[in-house]
This record gives structure tokens, sequence and C-alpha cells, in this order.
């Protein structure tokens, strides 16, 4: 390890894109309220950003740059902390800065009047700065470390409206849901340090990491003299997975992200769907030669159930914010797919394409709601501003919103010239070549992605059609005349950035083929895969017909109003609304129980354990009562017997000494008398 | 005369003059208190600096820093020898942390106090008798001198609670008091036993010294403690019994599950610089009277009996933590809180791993900011309102924004955020634990995780109070009245709290500053109890 002095230049300008939101986290700390201003927020994230382009441009497909220091040592074992360069973190590092920046910008328009803004940009930034912390370093210690504090950042942003009673429900709700994930990495750090001695991620997972190098010969899992039961090498995955089914939003675990929707939706936007959930895919990806086939089986079902799931709930639910929430769940599950199946850069490249339409989609949903919002002071009328049913034909008030909404649902939902097409073929191709190798049952997965395809085609059409088609519904509610307007251009702006990078030529030339996407070719290519042809011609043409169909279904429904009404009184239909009766059922299995338990328990301390140390106590003081008793009664008694007998006698004989001569006389004769016959006797 | 000396005596020498001074100059009992805290601050801080962390003592005369040894007591008992008690301190890693803990929690419980006005004479004298007695335990190096340093200790805490605390406090100073006193009388005969089963190697005559109960090749053949015959009392290994009985002595202070009732009563009952002192300091003396003697003396029934420690350290960890769950004071919730990380520092002492023990030492180190601060907190409360049942509160936040913001960073800390000292703690606590079974055997894997599960419900817990008590809109069971007497953080508090979340950060992000002053103490544990082992 040499300990110099020199910081090379890349690692530098990562220390300051890393340290950049942190200097503004101070400055909005030690500001406190006088920091209303979203400026030093935004400067630092703009120099957050020029640093990552510079990094992308210099170490992408380049060398790997790897620094660390000492950083503390317990016993022998020396921990460092430091910072890795490589494409995935280099990549990561751009992504999280390029959603950042407009986010930031047009936090500063939507979140403009604000009581609380100083504390909103303190947050934003704090989560940056664990964010970036997170994706640069080079242990899995500090790796957790920043794995936590962007939970606690979501924690504090979800609740950023404190005086909120579901705000504050939901945020404790994510933390508590997050805390069993971390939880499950930290106990895959104990057992990956415990069979390795070490957390550094290069010499772990690097191109000849140890962790491949150890031997699993299915009994026992040793490497250098080390050795567990095999079971443990299953274990640590499914550890590290369940922090990532946690942060990712996994069912199930799932339940905190739509509650999370309590939040600002410019948090929503960045956090809660660009770059906090994906940071489990993430991890996942860093960790990768961790996992074994029963790992990565796992991780493809539950990826392929969630996204199934949280697809046919997100058909029903008629909160604009939360539609989107369970979009975003259902996308997550498609990335975990591609990291169950070995495809790693697939699951990275519909995580990238994933953010910025994603973003672009809260974004939009942001403005709306905005203006709603706008419109609900100035009408002084009561309705629910992110209810969807009370919007529609939105398009005639808000063309932009309308079209770049248009652009990002069609990422969303898969179609030709869009970034999601490329990214969400790429995975599903991919899940179909998987599933003949594995033949039998596992041809489900893909089938299930398919269907999920499908299904979300029909949700963001539904999301469309409701909200920019249609008439107005609030004008029909109240009998009025009322119209919302464009949102602020600063909102604009970011959203038009965004709605770019939505767009295929960000990734690829040709806007049908992901083998030509630049980005999939910073990966490693698993070989193992056989290429089956036909699937990379059927798969894209078959998804793409059945989501026109289903385009034109919702179109029907929708925009033209021929909503079959029968179907939402079935019982499907109230299973997805209430989504799966999940919170009800975590309420009683978990909920419930834990607090019973606990005020089980308590009463088993009050009673039963401290109750015995009264009752120890009590029975002592009531030994001691009866040993005073006995002290006062028996023994003193004796005591004070004897001395009254004395006394008594004392008494008698006092009688006797009365000063009276005749006394004495008689006395003396009474003597004399007995003397004179008993000696009598003798002689 | 030694530093040591001087940081035992010093707050003596206050408690002599508040006590000499008459009470017409009662105001200025509070600064001689705080004057002799802030010196006994500075050399602690001064001593932790000039430590050497390469040096390891535990069972090395020589390792050990500021060393001080003067013949206190000869008496000569005839047949039996010559009882001798040294005054003998000094320090080692173990201890090092602890003088600067015992000066800075001393300082924040005398800021708490600030405020008294109830017999000002009595109240210091007592808190600096206590600080004596503290500072003496930790440095004590010879049985004796450390016993009687121990049982000083309880006397100022009895009267401390019993006088200056809440509408039960008689009670609780009771039980408080028979409690560990029950633990430290049969800690008498232990301490005895082994006066008589070991001998000074250089004057031939029985010793307390502690470092010659350290090493096996001192105790004299067939004697009680000796670990090469196996003397059995009641159809129990001596060495067992002795143990045992340290060990519950010690653990009463930490305390354990099911020896820990003393400890919310006490702490409701007390006065808040006395919750203060009592979670902040007493309960390590517990954990570092483990170490320094139950595990020092008695290496191989540690070893043996590592499995038991390590399930009553995860059996605290969940119990202290569901009770927490269902507290309503807040004070008791913060109580049994502690008993559930104490629970912690027992797990990683019972791995006998590096990772292990050290991440013990470093929670008692951090949860003796932690605590101090939380209890501080909530003493802030009850000073205002004279209430502290959390459902009585709502949306304090609105109210005392500085106020929330201390509470939610200690409650972020003691849940083990990163950044803070606690996690760093919790982390290798866990990772020690788990570590155990393929370094040594001790304890099985399933405890760590047992152990985790903790920090999910301390999560839980603290969480929920936020929740239901600072966040929300304001509803006060006080209503107007509350809402005038609830103002948020003032000067003296904030100089208290500063401190206190600057140290649990320090320490959370450069953990080095304790690591490598207990590093080598602890690997010469670890090698002291693996020899015996061998």
């Amino acid at each position: 390890m040499e300990y110099s002095t020199h910081i090379s230049l890349p690692v530098l300008t990562a220390l300051f894109a890393l340290l950049a939101p942190l200097c503004s986290f101070c400055i909005s700390a030690i500001g406190g309220k006088s920091v209303k201003s979203g400026l030093p927020a935004t400067v630092m994230i703009v120099g957050s950003l020029l640093a990552a382009i510079f990094l992308f441009a210099k170490v992408w497909d380049g060398d790997v740059v790897h620094q660390q220091v000492s950083w503390f040592r317990i016993g022998e074992t020396e921990f460092k902390a430091g910072i890795i360069l490589n494409n995935l973190s280099v990549l990561m590092l751009l992504l999280v800065c390029v959603i950042a920046l407009p986010v930031h910008i047009y936090s500063i328009s939507y979140m403009r009047g604000d009581k609380g803004i100083h504390r909103y940009w303190m947050y934003l930034s704090l989560f940056c700065f664990a964010m970036l912390g997170l994706v640069l370093v080079d242990n899995l210690l500090l790796m957790y470390i920043g794995w936590e504090l962007v939970g606690f950042a979501s924690y504090l942003l979800i609740g950023f409206w404190f005086t909120k009673e579901a705000a504050i429900r939901a945020n404790k709700k994510a933390f508590l849901v997050n805390r069993i994930g971390d939880l499950g990495f930290l106990i895959g750090i104990a057992i990956v340090y415990s069979q390795f001695h070490t957390l550094d991620l290069l010499t772990l997972f690097g191109d000849n990491g140890i962790v491949k190098q150890a031997v699993n010969d299915g009994i026992t899992w040793s490497f250098s003299g080390r050795e567990m039961p095999a079971a443990w090498l299953s274990i640590a995955g499914i550890a590290f997975f369940l922090g990532a089914m946690a942060k990712s939003a996994q069912f199930p675990f799932h339940i905190w992200l739509p509650d999370a929707m309590e939040g600002p939706t410019s948090v929503s936007s960045l956090i809660h769907a660009a770059t906090m959930v994906a940071a489990g895919v993430f991890m996942l990806v860093r960790i990768s030669p961790l996992f074994d086939d029963i790992v990565l089986m796992a991780i493809s079902a539950v990826g392929a159930f969630t996204a199934f799931m949280s697809a046919t709930i997100a058909l029903t639910q008629r909160d604009i914010k939360k539609i989107l929430a369970f979009s975003t769940i259902s996308q997550l599950g498609f990335m975990m797919v591609a990291i169950g199946i070995g495809q790693y850069g697939a699951a990275i490249f519909h995580l990238v394409t994933h953010a910025f339409f994603k973003c672009l989609l809260f974004l939009s949903a942001g403005a709306i709601i905005h203006e709603m919002h706008h419109l609900k002071e100035v009408s002084r009328l009561d309705f629910n501003t992110q209810d969807i049913n009370n919007m529609g034909g939105l398009r005639k008030f808000m063309p932009k919103t309308f079209c770049l909404t248009l652009i990002a649902a069609l990422a969303l939902a898969g179609l030709p010239l869009s970034a999601g097409y490329l990214s969400k073929d790429a995975i599903l191709i991919y899940a179909f070549e998987w599933a003949e190798m594995h033949q039998g049952i596992w041809m489900i997965i893909p089938l299930s992605l398919l269907l999920t395809s499908a299904l979300t085609a029909f949700y963001i059409a539904r999301f469309v059609f409701k909200i920019f088609f249609g008439v107005f519904q609030l004008k029909t509610t109240f009998n009025k005349n009322l119209h919302l307007h464009e949102a602020p251009k600063w909102m604009l702006y970011p959203m038009f950035f965004l709605g770019i990078c939505s767009l295929f030529p960000l990734f690829s030339y040709n806007p049908f083929l992901f083998e030509d996407v630049w980005l999939l070719k910073g990966f490693e290519i698993t070989e193992s895969l056989q290429r089956v042809n036909i699937y990379h011609t059927i798969v894209p043409a078959a998804v793409n017909s059945i989501s026109i169909v289903v385009i034109f279904l919702a179109w029907r429904w929708y925009a033209r109003f021929k909503y079959p009404t029968a179907l939402s009184s079935g019982l499907l239909y109230k299973f997805s609304v209430s989504q799966w009766y999940l919170d009800l059922a975590y309420s009683r299995l978990i909920v419930k129980p834990t607090q019973l338990i606990s005020r089980f328990l308590y009463g088993v301390d009050r009673q039963l354990v401290d109750g015995t140390v009264d009752k120890l106590g009590r029975i002592i003081v009531g030994f001691s009562g009866v040993a005073a008793w006995l002290d006062r009664y028996l023994v003193d008694g004796l005591v004070n017997g004897l001395g009254k007998c004395s006394f008594a006698v004392g008494d008698f004989l006092r009688g006797s000494s009365k000063g009276k001569v005749q006394h004495y006389m008689f006395s003396m004769f009474l003597i004399f008398l007995i003397v004179l016959l008993l000696g009598l006797k003798f002689f | 005369m030694n530093w040591l000396s001087i940081l035992i005596f010093l707050p003596l020498l206050a408690a002599i003059l508040v006590l000499i001074l008459p009470a017409s100059l009662r105001v200025a009992y509070k600064y001689f208190a705080l004057g002799a805290c802030i010196i006994q601050l500075v050399i602690a801080a001064y001593l932790y600096g000039q430590f050497n962390g390469a040096l390891a003592g535990v069972s090395t005369i020589d390792t050990y820093q500021y060393v001080e040894k003067l013949p206190w007591i000869r008496l000569n008992l005839g047949s039996l020898g010559l009882l001798e008690v040294d005054y003998f301190v000094g320090v080692d890693g173990f201890s090092v942390l602890f003088l600067f803990l015992t000066a800075l929690v001393m300082l924040i419980a005398v800021i708490a106090s600030w405020n008294i006005d109830k017999q000002l004479k009595g109240f210091f004298a007592l808190l600096m008798l206590l600080n004596t007695a503290i500072m003496g335990v930790f440095v004590a190096l010879d049985f004796f001198l450390f016993y009687v340093f121990y049982e000083v200790m309880l006397l100022p805490l009895y009267f401390l609670i019993g006088i200056w605390g809440g509408a039960r406090r008689e009670y609780a100073a009771i039980k408080f008091f028979l409690y560990t006193l029950l633990g430290s009388v049969f800690m008498l005969l232990v301490m005895v036993g082994l006066y008589f089963s070991v001998t000074d190697p250089s004057t031939g005559h029985h010793t307390f010294n502690m470092l010659h109960m350290m090493n096996p090749a001192n105790f004299s053949e067939g004697s009680i403690f000796s670990p090469f015959v196996n003397y059995e009392l009641f159809g129990v290994s001596a060495r067992l019994l002795g143990f045992i009985i340290l060990f519950i002595a010690f653990a009463i202070k930490v305390p354990i599950v099911p020896l820990h009732t003393w400890l919310p009563d006490a702490h409701v009952e007390a006065p808040t610089p006395v919750s203060i002192i009592l979670a902040g300091i007493l309960l390590k003396v517990g954990g570092y009277g483990i170490l320094r003697i139950c595990f020092s003396i008695f290496p191989d029934i540690a070893w043996s009996s590592a499995w038991w420690l390590g399930l009553i350290g995860v059996i605290s960890i969940l119990y202290g933590a569901l009770n927490a769950l269902a507290q309503q004071d807040l004070k008791r919730l913060v109580a049994y809180s502690s008993v559930s990380h104490m629970g912690f520092v027992l797990l990683g002492v019972a791995s006998l791993t590096p990772e292990g023990l050290s991440g013990a030492i470093f929670q008692m180190i951090s949860h003796g900011f932690l605590s101090a601060m939380l209890f501080f907190l909530v003493g802030m409360l009850y000073d205002r309102v004279h209430d502290r049942m959390i459902y009585n509160f709502r949306g304090l936040a609105s109210l005392m924004p500085t106020y929330t913001a201390f509470v939610a960073i200690g409650f972020f800390a003691s849940l083990g955020l990163p950044g803070f000292s606690a996690f760093i703690a919790e982390a290798f606590t866990i990772i020690g634990a788990f570590n155990a079974e393929s370094v040594n055997g001790l304890i099985p894997r399933w405890m760590a995780i047992g152990g985790s599960v903790g920090i999910l419900l301390s999560a839980a817990y603290f969480l929920w109070t936020l929740q239901r008590m600072f966040f929300g809109n304001t509803r006060l069971k006080g209503g107007e009245e509350w809402q005038r007497l609830l103002y948020d953080v003032n000067r003296r508090e904030a100089i208290a709290l500063v401190p206190m979340v600057g140290l649990a950060l320090i320490l959370g992000i450069m953990p080095s500053l304790a690591f490598d002053k207990i590093n080598a103490s602890v690997l010469s544990l670890i090698n002291l109890v693996n020899t015996y082992h061998q």
C-alpha cells in the first residue's frame, strides 16, 4: 500500500464531485433559515456534473483508477477508504449528476415560497453527497454508509412536510423497511468479511477477485484456509439481495415506495424514481461475482413477480404519483430480472434509460400538480390535486408538458425510437435466450415479462389519456369555467432536456437494435448465452404489436369514454386498487403482533421480573418483621422477663427491710428456730 | 503527584471546598464543580493525547502508563502474613478512553444541574465525591483499591437519587442501592479468595495486585482459585463460581436482562444530571469491570462461558428493544434502549475477536456520549413542563425546531446512522460476533444475526417517538400554557449538546481516534485468553 501524498487527477476530481454537495449541505446546515436560495446547492451540483463529465470522458473504457488511504485499524486488520473509478462508477456518477441538475433547477421554481425551503436544499444536497459516495467508494463498509445515508436523506425528504400526518407515517415506514434491507446488507458484509477478511471491492470482486477463487464443493465454501458450510455462500447472496430488495422496492418490501410519494414531487423524481431506488440494482451489479445459481434464480423470480404485481396495481390507481410509483417498482423488477439472468450490462442500461424517462414523467406530474394546486388556491375550491379523475383534456392547457409526457410514456411502454425500447428489448430478448437454456418452468419468467410489458403499455396509456385527453373533469364537477396554465419555463427547460435524453440517439445510432448501444459494450457480455436469432426479431415485433393493441384499447376506454363500467366492481379490480391487500397483511401479521409482543414483554418485565424482585424485597421485609416481633417479644421478652423476675424478687425482699425492729426480731427468731430444728435433726 | 491522582482527587478537593464554604456563597458551588470538571477534562484530554497506543497493558505492568504505586495499608496478621494494600493506579487501552468519557459526562452533568435549587451544598459535594469514585474505579489496579472506589460510588448515588429525585425517589434509591450492593458483597468474597490464592512473586506475600492475579504462575499451589487444580465448591469449580459472582456483580451494573429492573426506576426517578451519569458512565463501569476483572483474571472461564455471555447479550438486546417499544414515558424508553444498546457490549465481548471486543469498547464510549445526550434532552423537556409522557406531546417540531433537530440527531445517532459513532460500534460488534464461529468457534453465527435485529427494533422505537411527539400538528396536553413554557434550546443547553454531537460525529467518521488507543490492549487480552486456553 503506497501512502503517497500524491493524489491522481481523476481521484481529485472525483473527490471534488463528491464533496461539492457536502459543502452545500454544510452551508445550509450552518446557515439555517437564512439560506433560502437554492443557488449554493445548484452551483455545487453543476460543479459535480462538470467533474463527472470530465471523469466519464477520461475513464470510460479506459483503465480503472483506484486509490485508497488507511482509515482505521482494528486489531491487525486495516480498513481503508478509497475511490474506485471504473466504467460502472463513472457511468453512475454521470447519471446521478445529469439527473440531479435538472431536478435542482426545476426545484427552484417548484418549491418557491415553501416555508421550509432551507431544509429542502439541505436535505437534497445531503442526498446527492450520499448517492455519489455510494457510487464512488471502493469498499463494502463505505458503500453501506452511503447506502444508509441515502435512506436517511430519503427519510428526511419524504417527511419534508412534517405536519402532514401521512407524510410522517410514510417516512417512518420507508426507513423501517429499508432498515430490514440494511440488516441484510450488514449480514452480507459480515459473511464476506468472515470468509475473505477484507471488504475491498476490487480485491473481492475485481477481474481476478478472490471471491472467484474461493472453492465451493457443495459442502464447504473455502478460501485460503477459512471455510464455512456451502450454504453460507447462498445466504450471503440472499442477504445482499435482501438489501437490494428493500432499497429497490422489490416484493415483499416494495410497500414503502408508494407511500414515499408524500414527499415533494421533485424529490420523488430524483430519489424515488431515478437514482436512489436504483441503488439496489447498482449494488448487485457491483458484487455480482458473489452470486451462485440459487441466488440468481431467486433474483430473477422476485424481479419478474414484482414487475408483474406492481404493473397490475398501477392499472387501477387514481393518484397520479402512485401510478408512477408502481410503474417504478415494476421497472425495477425488469432490472432485477436482468441481473438474475446474468445480464448486468442490460440491467444498468435499463437503469439509465429508466432514470431519464421516469424522472421526466415525475417532473411532468409535478408540473400538473403545481398547476392544479395553483388553480385550487385561485378558485378556492376543494379538490384533490393529484387525482387523475379530476383531470382530463390537459393537453390544451399544457401542450408542452403533454408532448414531453408523451415522449416519456412511449419510452416507458418501450415503443420504437425511444431509449426505453432499446433497453427493454435487451432485457426481454436476453430473458428468452436464458430461458431457452434453462428450459421448463423458467420459461415463465420471459413470458411474464412479456405480459408485464403489455400491462405497462396499458397503464401508461391510461395515464396519458385520462390526464391529457377528453374534457377537463373539474369543469363538469364544479360547473365553472376553470382552466390551467402551462408550467413556468424554468420547470419546462429541465423537462426538455430529459425528454431529449429519453430518445434513442443518446444511446445508439440505430433506433431498432440494442446490440449497437455503446453503453452495453462498456460492460462484460456474458458469453455463455447462445444467441437465438429468432428472438431478436420476434420479441420486438410481438412486444410492439401487443403494445399498440392495448394502447388502442386504452384510448377507446379512457379518451373515448367507452369504459366497461362492469369492470370496476369486479374482484380483480378491488384486488388491484387495494394493492393486493399487502399493507393490511403487514399490519395484521407483523406490526400488530410486534406491538403485542412488546406490550406483553413489558408486562412480563413489570410483573414477573421486577415483580419477583419486589416480592423478594417484600418477603425479606416480612421476615424482618417476624424477626423484629421475635426480637421484641421473645428475645427481648426473655431479657425483660428475667429483669422483671429479679425486680419482683428484689421487691419482695425489699419489703423485708423496712426498718421495723419487730420484723427483724421476728425474722431472727424464725431463722434461729429453723437452725435449731435442723441442728436437732442432724445431731 | 501523578496526573491520575490529580484526576481522582481534584473533585474531592472541590467537594471539600463546597462543604467548607458558608451557605451565603451558595451560588458559587456550581462554579467550583464546573471548574473542577473543566480542569479534569483538560487533563483527561492531555492524557489521551499523550497515551501511547502501542503499549498494551492488560496483564503486564511495564506497558501500563501513568503508573503510580504507593504503599497504603500494611497490617501484620500474624500467621496469615502481612496484609498489603497499595495505592496502585495506571492506565492502559481499556481505561484511557473512559477517563475522557467520565470527565466529559461529568462536565455535562454539572451543566445539567445548573438550575437545581434544593440543598446545593449537599448536591454538589456528593456529585464531586461521585466523580472521584468513578475516576478511581477506572484507574485502580489494586483490587482492594478498586473495591473501595466501587463502593464509594454507591453512597453519593443513593443520596442523589433519594433526595433530589422524583416522586418515588426513595423506592428507586433503595432498589438501586440494594441491587448493586448485592453484587458487590459477593464480590468481596471472591476478592478475599483471590487474595489468599495469589502471592506477589517479588515479596512472597499475598497481594491484591490485579496484574498478579492475571498471571497463573502467581497462584499458590492448591489455593482455591488456582487454575491448575480444580478446586470445587458446592460441586462447582471454584474458578467458575468466582467468575460467575464477579460477572453478576458487574452485570447488574451493565445491566443485563433479567438483572436490569433497577435501571428504569432509577432513571425515571433520578434528577437529570444523575440520569446522565448513570447512563453515561455507571453502566460502563460494569462493562469495564467485565473486561478488566472477569476476563483478565479468569480468562479460562471467559472462554468456556462465552456462549452464555453471548446469549445474555442477544437476549438483552432484543428484550430491551422490545420493552422500549412499549414505553409511553420518554425517559423510560431511553432507559430501556440503554439496556438494549449495552447488550451489544456483552455480545461483542463474548465473541473474543478483535472486531467484537473493539466494537464493544467503542459501543461503551459511543453510548456514553449518546445516552448522556438523550437524557439531557429528556431533562430539558421535563424542566420546561414537568411532563415527559410521549402521548402528551405532538408536533413539537413547529414549536421547538432546534430542540427537535438535536433530538433527531440524538435518535438517529443512537439507532446507528452511519457517520455517528454508534454505527461503527454496532457494525463491528455484529461483524465480530459473526466472525467468532470462523475464528474461535465461541459463539454461533445466529447470535450475530439475532443481535442485528436489535438494530431494526431500535429504529422502530426511535422513529415512532419522533413521529408521535415531534411531527404532525402541534397539540399539547397543557395547551396554551405549555406553548408558552416550551421555549427552544437556550445557550447553556446548546453548549452542553454541541460537544456531544460533535464527538459522536468525529468518532463516527474517524474511529481510529479510539481504535488506535485500544488495539494493542484488545489483542493482548485475546492473546491472554488464548494462552490460557491452550
